[in-house]
């Protein structure tokens, strides 16, 4: 899992899985002592590239390889910038170049390929498209916050539940120990037997779960489906498009023989033809033959092609 | 079933004129081939005329039924007349010049027992020829792969052949069934599988479907017994309205029985003579020829079948 170390450190990865890598902008790894360690010392430097740096700049490493971490920083500052979506555009061509522009840009900032020119574009592209990122910047927030909306309102539901659930089990805990108070009570004080004392007592108690497993049961009639639509609310459906064919007319299969016709299978034993066959053993019969086959099978033969060929 | 097989639409024939045409056709076409390869010392009267071509071929289709019949395990009548039938579908595209028929004959046989599903090893079938020894039946299993691929190219892959042995068992069930009149068919069983071997030797499985062989050979046992079966065909075959096809029927039976009256068996001193002019013409031209004619050789053909 680790096979990198700090490369300031490097035996304090090893000995201590528990210590977090920090990236920062240079894509460098330090972990969060040397991170300590660096700028209690007032240098800002990194250790491999010497590129100035701020500590509030470094972000816990999320993915193993640090130039991973190091490239989703930079698209998300870039992604700040060119933040137009696809109905944007009038065609699916123009958006695909759109995003192949921007995948360009941060491929060179991350693999510090003609840094210089890509940020100049960068520039250039801002200034030009100052409202649309903006607007977009709008309906982004705003899209998070619907968002963030349903969130909590799911949340809040899970809550009340919960809570319910828990208030019910309070209320049967308590039911059950008032019912077996009453008992101790009434053995104390009634003058009843204690035998019809304990009957009753019993019938009371499983009266109080039969009513328990009811509530158990019933179920909350919710407003709501699934997907989220109303329940009183009416889905228009559309007619599903009747695609009209010619109905398929079964006609049975008319094969020429070229001679008399051959009586049908089960026809034959009626026929008398079985008598002049040789009797299917019973170790024959097992497997689904009989008699009628083999003449059936003879009396076909027999008499395809017969007739002589017409002209 | 015979109606919709490919042996009704490819390999009947309408007369023997046609069928003797096409053979003449074979036999030019390897003239002319040889006579273009430009060989020295070829004469056309090196070659084999129609009727001694013909001579030959009965003999070896002579020799492949005796193979038959002497072959052990006992082969059934259906794999001897598929093989039968292969031979002859064979050389009627082919000059006997071209392919030696002895190695055709067993591959004929060889391949009818796959066909017909009667399972019999390669070394097994082999083993029948017990003029050899184990090597020279080797040699022989050698050849019959090699040509094996070549026959069934020639019978355009058609290779199931309907026979009319299981005609003649349904035709007796149906008279013993139907035909009250005739007391005892089983008696023409004997008569009508004689007719049915020798018309195995002629050419009537090429040109009248199996059920009309078996017919024919039910009647003339019967008319040999000096029965008389007309009513059979009238009544319940249901030719009594159709004046024309019954006609037909009787017209087909006779060049039936006609095909097998021409029937001569093969003169002794004529074969040898013929055979050895095959053997000339085969060693001069046919060494250069087996090879170019076993085009699609597949390694996986040459796998002996277990």
């Amino acid at each position: 899992m680790d096979d990198q170390g700090c490369p300031r450190c490097k035996t304090t990865k090893y000995r201590n899985p528990s210590l977090k890598l920090m990236v920062n902008v240079c894509g460098h790894t330090l972990c969060e002592n040397c991170v300590e360690m660096l700028f209690v010392r007032g240098s800002g430097n990194c250790v491999q590239c010497d590129t100035p740096l701020r500590k509030n700049n470094f972000r816990v490493q999320l993915f193993e390889d640090p130039t991973v971490d190091k490239e989703v920083e930079i698209r998300k500052k870039v992604l700040k910038i060119y933040n137009k979506r696809d109905f944007d555009f009038p065609s699916l061509r123009e958006y695909n170049d759109y995003l192949e522009q921007v995948e360009d840009i941060v491929y060179n900032l991350t693999n510090n390929v003609d840094v210089e020119n890509t940020k100049l574009k960068m520039e250039q592209y801002q200034r030009e498209n100052r409202d649309i990122i903006q607007r977009n910047k709008a309906k982004l927030t705003r899209e998070q916050e619907e968002l963030e909306e349903l969130l909590l309102l799911e949340q809040q539901s899970n809550e009340q539940r919960r809570l319910e659930v828990l208030q019910e089990e309070q209320r049967q805990l308590q039911a059950k120990r008032k019912n077996k108070q009453a008992l101790l009570d009434e053995l104390e004080q009634s003058q009843l037997p204690a035998t019809i004392l304990l009957a009753q007592h019993k019938v009371r108690a499983s009266q109080l779960e039969t009513q328990i497993e009811q509530q158990k049961q019933t179920v909350k009639p919710t407003s709501l489906f699934s997907t989220g639509i109303n329940m009183r609310q009416t889905v228009s459906l559309l007619p599903v498009p009747q695609i009209e064919d010619i109905l398929y007319h079964y006609k049975p299969l008319q094969v020429q023989t070229y001679g008399p016709t051959v009586p049908e299978l089960e026809h034959l034993s009626r026929l008398g033809y079985l008598n002049h066959v040789r009797a299917a053993l019973p170790q024959d019969t097992a497997g689904g033959y009989t008699s009628a086959l083999a003449c059936y099978r003879a009396i076909q033969d027999a008499f395809s092609g017969l007739y002589p060929e017409k002209g | 079933m015979y109606h919709n097989s490919s042996q009704r639409k490819y390999w009947i024939f309408k007369s023997e004129e046609e069928l003797e045409q096409m053979r003449c056709k074979a036999n030019q076409k390897f003239r002319n081939k040889t006579l273009e390869s430009g060989k020295h010392g070829v004469t056309e009267s090196m070659f084999l005329e129609r009727h001694e071509e013909d001579v030959l071929f009965r003999h070896y289709e002579r020799r492949l039924l005796d193979f038959c019949n002497a072959f052990k395990p006992a082969m059934p009548k259906s794999v001897v007349g598929t093989a039968a039938m292969y031979f002859r579908r064979f050389y009627l595209n082919n000059s006997i010049m071209e392919y030696h028929p002895r190695i055709i004959m067993l591959t004929c046989a060889y391949l009818s027992c796959k066909v017909d599903e009667f399972n019999v090893s390669s070394t097994q079938f082999v083993g029948n020829l017990l003029q050899e020894t184990p090597a020279g039946q080797e040699m022989v299993l050698e050849q019959i792969l090699e040509y094996e691929l070549l026959l069934i190219q020639q019978l355009i892959f058609h290779l199931v052949v309907h026979n009319p042995y299981r005609p003649m068992e349904g035709l007796l069930i149906d008279l013993k069934t139907r035909y009250p009149v005739l007391e005892s068919p089983e008696s023409l069983r004997k008569s009508a599988d004689d007719f049915l071997t020798q018309a195995a030797m002629t050419d009537a499985g090429l040109l009248f479907s199996p059920s009309q062989i078996a017919l024919t050979a039910i009647l003339n046992a019967a008319s040999r017994a000096g029965l008389n079966l007309m009513s059979y065909l009238t009544e319940c075959l249901g030719l009594k309205d159709d004046k024309e096809a019954l006609s037909k029927m009787c017209d087909t039976m006779r060049r039936m029985k006609n095909l097998l009256k021409k029937y001569e068996l093969p003169k002794p001193e004529e074969v040898n003579v013929y055979k050895q002019r095959l053997e000339r013409i085969h060693a001069e031209f046919a060494t250069s020829n087996k090879w170019k004619s076993v085009t699609l050789t597949l390694p996986g053909w040459q796998q002996p079948v277990t």
